[in-house]
């Protein structure tokens, strides 16, 4: 299977699944769809960052800012989603910097640790502020379907924005990574003592990652809330929902590399909202367990995630040297 | 106008005098060789010249401008371009290792690209341009080494031991190089432990010993010294 072949299929598998709709009509598989396509942009947003070796388990904070600014806005103040969501995007990015100038100096685990506290504290914050967030009990988004409010009666609409937010994500993840910034991220993850000596500003590298991930992780969450019609502080800013479950995804479908977090997203999301429904009634948190089996099965067999075993496949195929696998994706 | 100059440079770790009072200037054009026995400072050196670390006291100057307050990266920038002793390549291709720093000066990839493969032709590289460093022998990952400082365009190289861990055959391929760096106009300053080889390539030779600067002149005026023997056969002189 050379590149070409490689593209056609996947621009057909974009037009078979654009065409589910036609031919399901089931809602639960509209909203199983839809989500999957959330969890693909939210997926590769937080991705993005860990081109450089950043991972953060933070991104709930982002989401959640982006959720909260549209919801607030609209609910308190009837501005226009669309409005709502230009605005999500600005916040999400001064959360990004916020949290990204003090911790840029931090290295690995140190980072990722410091991620979880922010996103924490933000839930906290949207706990107590009840003048804006109404606390805990969170902002109905009011059922008035028509465009301009972003509402609509069938599962229809929701899933083409969420696959076009998908697509529109995925694209610029290839287009950073195959870009100076994506060059410069891999060589800071690689050896970042090595990459300053040459003149690579990292930090700064570093910086407008988590700006172009923290910006869209915004943008997404605003949409989501309009998808489910409800922002409330222990599910927007879940730590296990937008914090793990986009890094799961990433790890289990390839880390680092551009079609990892998307492979994850189709694999993982099915899987959590069956595993939920099936085991979660049979006695709570068994669910969690399958889960935490099937994560540890892939990092301890497949360190490269799903994506390595289908290039390994692929390569066979050619016949071609392992060193390719290396030279294009490692990160 | 020298182009590098290096004033009463010190560096403590701790009770260790790693650098002591060092000072030399270096001219445009010359190549000059550093020498001395393991643990005389010579990567401490280097790395205070790159920024990777901060001098306790003293100072380095490029080109008349003191780069007391620069990080390594603005050093880079300035024309300091150095290689590890430990080749530290990137988990990427050869020719993408080289386009990394070219692409921190101009981010456009097409132009990069060519600009790297260019630099690998010149160090007899291109064969190797989609290979994973990885899979590469020492002598080669130390050629990519010495390309990618290269790509930096730098007004100075350090290079610091490119033909350590070499056997003969692979030293006799890529001692070349060095004259090749300097062809390019490019001062050169590097360490090397392999006498015949340094002697070769350097028109002047510094030698340190435990922090110290103990010598500095014409090979063979470094290697007749007396300190400098001394230094190598590990006596004490009270006189050096």
């Amino acid at each position: 299977m050379n590149a070409n072949r490689l593209k056609l299929l996947g621009i057909l598998l974009l037009v078979a699944t654009a065409l589910v709709p036609v031919f399901a009509h089931s809602r639960f598989i509209l909203h199983m769809f839809t989500l999957i396509f959330f969890y693909i942009a939210l997926s590769s947003a937080w991705n993005i960052p860990v081109f450089g070796g950043k991972m953060s388990l933070g991104h709930a904070a982002f989401f959640g800012l982006g959720g909260y600014t549209a919801a607030i806005l609209y609910v308190k103040y009837a501005v226009s989603p669309w409005i709502g969501l230009a605005a999500a995007v600005l916040v999400a990015l001064i959360g990004g910097a916020v949290m990204t100038l003090p911790l840029i100096r931090l290295r690995g685990p140190f980072f990722t640790l410091a991620s979880i506290a922010f996103a924490e504290a933000l839930r906290m914050i949207a706990i107590d502020w009840r003048s804006m967030t109404n606390g805990s009990v969170g902002l109905n988004i009011p059922f008035r379907p028509g465009f301009a409010q972003l509402t609509f009666q069938s599962g229809m609409p929701f899933f083409y924005i969420s696959l076009l937010l998908a697509v529109v994500v995925v694209v610029i993840a290839h287009k950073i990574r195959y870009s100076a910034l994506g060059y410069h991220l891999q060589a800071s993850a690689s050896n970042d003592e090595a990459a300053q000596a040459l003149g690579v500003n990292t930090k700064k590298a570093h910086f407008i990652a988590f700006l172009w991930s923290s910006g869209l992780s915004g943008l997404i969450g605003a949409f989501y809330v309009f998808f489910i019609y409800v922002v409330e502080p222990n599910l927007i800013f879940s730590l296990t929902l937008f914090s793990l479950q986009p890094a799961l995804n990433g790890i289990i479908g390839g880390i680092g590399t551009i079609w990892g977090p998307v492979i994850g997203a189709i694999v993982m999301t099915p899987l959590g909202e069956y595993l939920r429904f099936y085991l979660g009634t049979i006695q709570q948190g068994l669910n969690y367990v399958v889960y935490g089996v099937v994560l540890i099965v892939t990092v301890n067999f497949i360190p490269g995630g799903i994506i390595s075993l289908i290039k390994l496949k692929v390569l066979k195929s050619k016949g071609a040297s392992g060193s390719v696998i290396k030279t294009k994706e490692a990160a | 106008m020298p182009i590098l100059s290096v004033r009463n440079l010190s560096k403590r770790f701790g009770g260790l005098k790693a650098i002591n009072d060092v000072s030399f200037e270096i001219l445009h054009g010359e190549i000059v060789g550093l020498i001395g026995p393991n643990g005389a400072g010579k990567t401490t050196l280097f790395n205070l010249i790159s920024g990777i670390l901060t001098p306790d006291s003293g100072d380095v100057i490029l080109e008349g401008t003191s780069l007391k307050s620069f990080s390594p990266v603005k050093r880079s920038l300035m024309g300091l371009g150095r290689t590890f002793q430990i080749v530290r390549p990137f988990s990427m291709s050869v020719l993408e290792n080289v386009m990394v720093p070219i692409l921190a000066r101009d981010p456009n990839i097409a132009r990069a690209r060519a600009a790297a493969f260019e630099i690998l032709s010149l160090l007899r590289l291109e064969q190797y341009a989609d290979a994973h460093p990885d899979n590469l022998t020492l002598a080669l990952r130390k050629r990519i080494e010495v390309a990618r400082a290269l790509a930096t365009r730098p007004k100075l190289l350090m290079l610091d031991e490119v033909l350590a861990g070499l056997n003969p055959t692979e030293i006799s391929e890529n001692l070349p190089i060095i004259r090749q760096v300097r062809d390019q106009g490019i001062t050169v300053l590097i360490i090397e432990h392999l006498m015949d080889a340094l002697m070769a390539v350097s028109e002047r030779v510094l030698a340190m010993d435990q922090g110290a600067l103990i010598a500095n002149g014409t090979p063979a005026e470094v290697t007749s010294n007396e300190c400098v023997i001394k230094a190598y056969l590990g006596e004490e002189d009270p006189a050096c």
